[in-house]
């Protein structure tokens, strides 16, 4: 074992993400996912030394335990696992851990595999009610707070500070699914206006029906190895562009909006992902991330959530994420394409998944996989952005092509 | 014929996401599922801890801060120790009156939140205390006042509610 190599992303699976799964199980979707990776990956099975399970809820997954659960499905026993959980940010604290297990020499390969079953399967309102647990409960949660009204009074607080508008929002819906709409993976492609997303239902002002993420049943998977592990154990080492894992950060902040300090980030920013995004630049050589990236898959939980997103990952100024994105700066053939799998709107959000489809998105990017529909071209570098809570938890991760 | 099995929901005959069939679809012996009706029932004891007393003097139409003796800061809602230098704070009564911070109204509520078909939510911070506390903003026809800057009164219920949370909400001030 090596410690201190540079790290690849030797390959990436997914499993369709729906509205409802009901032809299987989380372990089911799980499994499916894994030997997606790993035939990207090219490599065996047998060989890969470790793995990581990230997935976010045992309750609404019905399956305390699923790291021994899925280590026996995929036949890795008696090889060592370790599961990790960290909300919706869950996908990308498996990237970050994964890295660290690699980088530190712990093992020099690891299969990654990530799912949530938060679909059709569940009622929304045990969803909504499971999910408020990972928030504040004694006080929040019992005076009726739930995560889709901390996320609107977050983007009522950017609309007041900087005149950010519902169609700026609009313009993210309408971006994201048509993005989507070239991804067979997705659960939500659409064609839609701007229209369309101003005059859906309200669900918690500002935010209507089609500014809100949905959440899905789904699983992704990853494969990370040392370089020299790849070079030995992947069949397509030779043949394929190399991705390497050169950034990974991580930031947090206080689990209540009304805590967090005044007046940065108070209610409307994120300040944890500015600390994560700031720790994977430094580490990746990143100065200036709007010139630096070719491609971002940004956490897009709601349209605001994206545009929030922007500024605290550098992308521009604070207020300046709603004007920007009405010039298209973030659209594909724009300066920055950005969350060009459809994200979390277009192609869904099952938590313990997304952060890790994200990076298969980026991956694909890198490699000129991707659909020519949303590939850019020429893409050299690319980031991924995920975060639990109201971003009290965040990790930022950074991959590079390297021919 | 009976079905056997009591909470049998349907059997579904999926299709391939991407269409394939036959040899073609890895997983076409695997395609018919079985779905059953399943309920988890969860019942606790629920403690709240050492912030308890904040709660029980909502029954006396009471708010209770708690104040940093180190920097000062107070905790609204309480904190058993500084969240800035973890020193062990002091309770401090404040007054029922604040300032709006942001408000939403939401199509959508838990049922621990009164189960009410619509609600308003907002971030108040209390004169006297440093953080602003979230709750429910009640009795007022016109969204469009709550503009943050608004002084805000708290009012308390005169019913039994199942939380102590729901012992009291915001209104706009008279």
């Amino acid at each position: 074992m090596s410690a201190g190599e540079d790290i690849v992303v030797l390959g990436g699976g997914l499993t369709r993400f729906a509205r409802e799964r009901s032809d299987g199980t989380p372990i089911d979707w799980m499994v499916e996912a894994a030997l997606d990776g790993i035939r990207d990956a090219g490599v065996d099975p047998a060989e890969i030394e470790h793995s990581l399970v990230a997935y976010e809820s045992e309750i609404l997954a019905r399956q305390l335990s699923m790291g021994q659960v899925i280590q026996d499905a995929l036949a890795f026993c008696p090889r060592p696992s370790i599961r990790v959980e960290a909300g919706g940010g869950t996908g990308g604290a498996a990237i970050r851990t994964a890295y660290a297990y690699v980088k530190s020499g712990l093992c020099d390969s690891i299969l990654v595999v990530g799912c949530d079953a938060v679909g059709r399967g569940v009622t929304s309102a045990t969803v909504r009610e499971v999910y408020a647990l990972s928030g504040d409960v004694d006080f929040e949660m019992a005076a009726g707070g739930f995560f889709m009204a901390y996320y609107a009074l977050m983007m009522q607080e950017h609309i007041r500070l900087y005149g950010t508008t519902e169609e700026q929002m609009a313009h993210v819906s309408v971006k994201n699914h048509r993005n989507a709409q070239s991804n067979p993976m997705a659960c939500m492609p659409m064609a839609i206006t701007i229209d369309d997303v101003l005059n859906s239902p309200p669900v918690v002002a500002p935010y209507k029906r089609l500014d809100c993420a949905v959440l899905a049943d789904g699983a992704s998977s990853l494969v990370i190895a040392t370089e020299s592990w790849a070079r030995q154990h992947a069949s397509s080492w030779r043949d394929r562009p190399r991705v390497y894992l050169t950034g990974v950060g991580c930031g947090t902040d206080r689990v209540r909006l009304g805590d967090r300090p005044k007046p940065y980030p108070g209610l409307a920013h994120f300040r944890a992902k500015k600390e994560a995004a700031q720790m994977a630049y430094r580490m990746a050589g990143i100065e200036n991330p709007r010139q630096d990236l070719d491609v971002a898959e940004v956490a897009d939980t709601y349209t605001g959530a994206e545009l929030q997103a922007y500024e605290d990952l550098g992308f521009c100024d604070y207020g300046q994420s709603g004007p920007l994105t009405e010039r298209g700066v973030f659209d594909l053939g724009g300066e920055l394409p950005t969350n060009t799998s459809g994200g979390l709107i277009g192609q869904g959000a099952p938590p313990g998944a997304m952060g890790l489809a994200q990076a298969v998105e980026v991956l694909k990017q890198l490699r000129g996989e991707c659909p020519k529909e949303r590939q850019v071209e020429g893409a050299r570098r690319g980031l991924t952005d995920i975060h639990g809570g109201t971003a009290s938890f965040s990790v930022v991760s950074i991959l590079e092509r390297r021919d | 014929m009976t079905d056997l099995v009591k909470h049998k929901l349907d059997v579904i005959e999926n299709a391939d996401p991407f269409g394939r069939s036959g040899i073609d679809d890895p997983w076409h012996a695997f395609r018919n599922v079985e779905r059953l009706d399943m309920e988890l029932h969860f019942q606790f004891k629920h403690s709240l801890g050492k912030v308890s007393p904040f709660f029980l003097a909502l029954e006396e139409k009471r708010l209770l801060a708690t104040r940093c003796p180190e920097c000062g800061k107070v905790w609204m809602p309480p904190r058993v120790h500084c969240g800035d230098d973890l020193a062990i704070t002091d309770w401090v009564e404040v007054a029922g009156t604040g300032i709006l911070e942001a408000s939403s109204l939401s199509a959508y509520t838990l049922t621990t939140g009164g189960g009410k078909d619509t609600l308003i939510l907002g971030y108040v911070t209390l004169e006297g205390t440093d953080t602003a506390m979230l709750q429910q903003i009640r009795n007022c026809q016109d969204p469009g006042k709550l503009v943050p800057g608004t002084v805000m009164t708290v009012k308390w219920a005169t019913e039994p509610v199942d939380h102590p949370m729901q012992l009291f909400w915001f209104e706009l001030a008279d």
